[in-house]
């Protein structure tokens, strides 16, 4: 079973529901793995108050050339899709690092073995964390400078998978570009957190769109929902046959408790009972009912 | 001169802060905007643009299609690609997903079947246009849900935007880049003359914000702090701390205030909704220090 969370706009509250419903899950007896798959701005370590654990780099292929062998042939240049290879007037091959994915079509390419030799750039690190709470959380992290989060997301995940025990519970970025469909592909439920002002009904679309493009099964949270008109959510939810599963209103304890990265669902403050009512929604689905 | 205002960490208010001071500056100065988060493209909203004047399709995404009919199974592609974004459907056909395939041609380069997998050129999003009721023009986008590199689209609309202020000699292009600090944030930092950085002081913002400032400190710009619901988290120093000692001056402080939400809903910067708010006067005297300190 995999599940995850997302939201389109940023801000909306998904990693505050996706700590909380992790937590939730596992008090209620769910064996789970947390992956932080927000690759540019992973923040949920933070909000369970642990530190990275266990680092491991990223690194991706990069190619050097060999300009003892290269033939000038201009091959790798035309093959590549990112232009991250440029050539002089007469053949020579220059790699521009930063626009390099590493998906080796160059290498592919090129018609003289060991003209391009394997090169290697760390991207990013992954990070598994064991948290006080009794699952372990899974982090991939880019590195400043680089462009691609792609590749990472894609490592990151894998990590969760290789470590996962139980349900694979996921926290996405912000947007609806294919970083984000690689971090919900395969999701047996994806849970769109949103907010009822017209910016998040905007962007709530977006993420109804990809549940739909994935067909997946797609649940609404509605976040801060006193502010503005979540009938409007109601609308969208139903236009894209998702279904509104909670609703959190905006609440200065949850603002508290996430400024001092408690958990809100530990707390004893009336909210907590919002995210344990939708862990239990959840476990019901993961038990095969509805 | 060319601002790009970042944070890192989304939701921290980049958005409401950035159609504020656009609304305190547009008397004095010939602006265009850029908004450059082309998956969740919001300042046009808070502008109030409802329609948009142009539109311009924008076909540069590629991806993979693999024929069934000349596929021989023989599973290649589906092993070499680097995104995992191959598989094997129902049917037994392997198949791309489009929505996470990169267009790298790696699989059309292995498969040893010619013409069984191509690259296809898509539609990547659109790139659009409007004149605000405020008379400054925006520029933003909107990325097709799943396609990659929405850095490929923030390109072109501050090209785009280039355009437009030469020929309508204007002076300044002020740019709301995308949440985290990948192809869209470097896209929205390159070529600009300063950063202003927006944070919360909540351990979350302050880790993405410095991740932020390391892409800035790439492109030598410098830069500047507006720390956002200033007052949320009283016992928080480490952002002030940190911004001290890199040496980022601090613009001003926002406090948190229920005037900003309501204004979004109204599709207004909280500075024409709520002038009188405290939120609006904390943003009045930092368009002034902005005015004074950056543009000049």
């Amino acid at each position: 079973m995999q599940i995850a969370v997302s939201g389109g706009k940023g801000g909306t509250g998904k990693s505050t529901v996706a700590v909380n419903l992790a937590i939730a899950l596992k008090q209620l007896g769910t064996e789970l793995t947390f992956a932080d798959l927000d690759v540019e701005a992973p923040n949920d370590h933070l909000l369970l108050g642990v530190e990275l654990a266990n680092e491991e780099p990223v690194v991706q292929f990069m190619p050097r050339f060999d300009y003892s062998k290269c033939t000038k042939c201009r091959k790798c240049a035309e093959v590549c899709e990112e232009h991250a290879i440029i050539t002089l007037k007469d053949g020579t091959p220059f790699l521009m690092p930063n626009l390099c994915s590493g998906c080796r079509a160059c290498e592919i390419v090129c018609p003289v073995p060991g003209a391009i030799l394997e090169g290697q750039r760390l991207i990013g690190h992954t990070y598994i964390t064991p948290t006080p709470y009794g699952f372990t959380l899974v982090t991939g992290k880019l590195r400043e400078g680089e462009e691609r989060s792609m590749p990472l997301v894609v490592a990151a995940k894998k990590k969760a998978l290789e470590v996962r025990k139980g349900l694979l519970f996921i926290d996405t970025a912000a947007g609806t570009g294919n970083t984000v469909s690689k971090a919900v592909e395969f999701s047996d439920l994806l849970i769109a957190v949103t907010e009822p002002t017209p910016l998040g009904i905007h962007d709530t679309e977006l993420i109804l769109e990809l549940g739909k493009l994935m067909e997946m099964p797609t649940w609404v949270v509605i976040n801060r929902a006193d502010l503005g008109e979540k009938e409007k959510v109601y609308e969208l939810a139903k236009k894209y046959g998702a279904e509104v599963v909670a609703e959190i209103p905006y609440s200065e304890n949850i603002v508290k408790s996430y400024v001092e990265g408690k958990p809100i669902v530990l707390t004893n403050y009336p909210e907590a009972e919002i995210f344990e009512g939708l862990a239990e929604r959840v476990l019901k689905f993961i038990g095969g009912g509805e | 001169m060319q601002i790009a205002i970042a944070s890192g960490k989304g939701g921290v208010g980049k958005s409401t802060i950035t159609a504020s001071l656009l609304y305190f500056l547009k008397d004095e100065y010939k602006l265009i905007a850029v908004d450059a988060d082309a998956e969740a493209p919001n300042l046009g909203l808070l502008l109030g643009v409802i329609e948009w004047e142009e539109e311009r399709e924008h076909i540069g995404a590629k991806v993979a299609r693999i024929n069934t009919e000349s596929c021989i199974r023989c599973g290649i592609c589906m092993e070499r690609c680097p995104y995992d974004s191959i598989y094997i459907d129902d049917e037994g056909n392997y198949v791309v997903n489009e929505l996470t395939c990169e267009g790298c041609n790696v699989c059309g380069l292995v498969c040893p079947v010619p013409g069984t997998i191509a690259l296809e050129e898509v539609r990547s999003g659109v790139v659009r246009k409007a004149t605000t009721k405020y008379g400054f023009p925006i520029i933003s986008a909107q990325l097709d849900v799943g396609r990659p590199e929405s850095g490929k689209l923030v390109t072109e609309e501050k090209e785009w935007a280039k355009k437009i202020m030469e020929e309508l000699n204007l002076e300044h292009m002020v740019v709301d880049s995308a949440a985290g600090i990948g192809c869209q944030v470097i896209a929205s930092l390159g070529g600009a003359d300063v950063a202003i950085l927006i944070a919360e002081p909540t351990p979350a913002s302050l880790s993405d914000v410095q991740r932020a400032y390391k892409v800035v400190q790439h492109f030598r710009e410098p830069a500047y702090l507006i720390i956002n619901k200033a007052d949320i988290n009283p016992g928080f120093t480490k952002l002030r701390e940190w911004a001290e000692a890199e040496g980022i001056p601090i613009l001003g402080e926002v406090p948190y205030d229920r005037a900003i939400p309501e204004s979004m809903v109204m599709l207004k910067p909280v500075v024409e909704a709520f002038p009188e708010s405290k939120a609006a006067k904390a943003l009045r005297e930092i368009a002034e220090r902005i005015k004074g300190e950056i543009i000049g």
